[in-house]
């Protein structure tokens, strides 16, 4: 799959280190915001085929809230925090002191929202650091909805002109809550060569 | 007399939790706003001693948000509130006339520390 767009393994290593920089980041500012202990896995970096990308957060019909939002700047893309439905909730009960169970009220849609814009803004404000790059995130946007719909509805754009997308991708926890979630960066294609460049590993 | 404040920012959540930290202060959160229209529109009625900005929002954002409240009044007082800490951002900020930058997620006690700092200077 890499070597379709040319990717070399140092490449990938170089946008898992993307990953783990701007994920690491990501992970303080939430730790900050529930004041508990957050985990997370070693990131990927892979060119998947668009419709296996929901297949990495558990299936396209998993019930999941995803806060998400493009990026501007010197380079493109999109970024993602999918939330399993259960964790989403105790995610917003954590927030919010409210009534446990039942539809996610106003304020805990906000509060979602609001961290999905915050984990989002950490972590471009590493990976700008780390490139020299200015990155800058667009209003988020909130769904509840089946995995495989929230994604299709992101790459929408992407897909008119791509078969493949790229993925950076980090799981995290959120120790004694049983919250889990994704965050996932998609850099669109046309952007990589400039990511590539700052990160001093181009292929020409 | 206790200061006024505007909090700007477009998510509810976000203003709920600087309300909270400032009335506990003993600050008057005299009002909000949910985007840069809005913020210029409610400074003008409102004319705060502090605004709290968000950078991020829809219609307007608040970098350009403090371009024009600072056309109205010179002497406005503005402390960014955002998520972006990236530095060519925090600088345009600064540069627009906002007093100082404060990077969410943030601890209550950093918020009132800067909304103090800001309404000396």
């Amino acid at each position: 799959m890499a070597e379709r767009k040319g990717l070399t393994p140092l490449q990938l290593d170089a946008l898992r280190e993307v990953g783990n920089i701007g994920s690491g980041n990501a992970a303080v500012a939430l730790s900050t915001m529930v004041d508990k202990k957050v985990m997370l896995s070693v990131p990927r970096a892979s060119l998947v085929p668009l419709v296996k990308v929901s297949d990495l957060v558990g299936g396209a019909e998993t019930p999941v809230v995803g806060i998400y939002l493009h990026i501007s700047g010197d380079a493109s893309g999109s970024m993602l925090l999918l939330l399993e439905e259960k964790s989403a909730r105790e995610l917003a009960h954590l927030m919010v002191s409210g009534m446990e169970g039942g539809e996610l009220t106003v304020v805990e849609q906000s509060a979602l929202q609001e961290t999905g814009s915050i984990l989002a803004g950490s972590y471009l404000n590493a990976l700008s650091q780390m490139t020299g790059i200015l990155l800058k995130p667009s209003v988020p946007g909130f769904a509840m909805d089946m995995a495989g719909a929230i994604i299709d509805f992101i790459l929408v754009e992407i897909s008119q002109s791509e078969d493949y997308v790229l993925v950076i991708e980090t799981e995290f926890d959120v120790l004694q809550h049983k919250i889990r979630g994704h965050l996932i960066l998609f850099p669109d294609l046309g952007s990589l060569d400039i990511i590539l460049g700052r990160l001093g590993v181009t292929t020409d | 007399m206790a200061p006024t404040v505007l909090i700007v920012d477009d998510a509810l959540f976000m203003r709920m939790m600087i309300r909270d930290i400032l009335s506990k202060d003993g600050f008057e959160v005299i009002g909000e706003a949910e985007n840069g229209v809005e913020a210029v529109e409610r400074y003008k009625e409102m004319r705060p001693d502090l605004v709290t900005m968000d950078i991020v929002m829809p219609e307007m954002d608040g970098i350009e948000a403090v371009r024009q409240i600072m056309k109205i009044d010179p002497n406005a007082k503005i402390l960014m509130c955002s998520a972006m800490g990236q530095q060519p951002l925090v600088v345009e900020a600064l540069e627009a006339g906002a007093k100082d930058f404060i990077i969410k997620p943030f601890q209550p006690s950093k918020v009132i520390e800067a909304v103090e700092k800001a309404l000396k200077s």
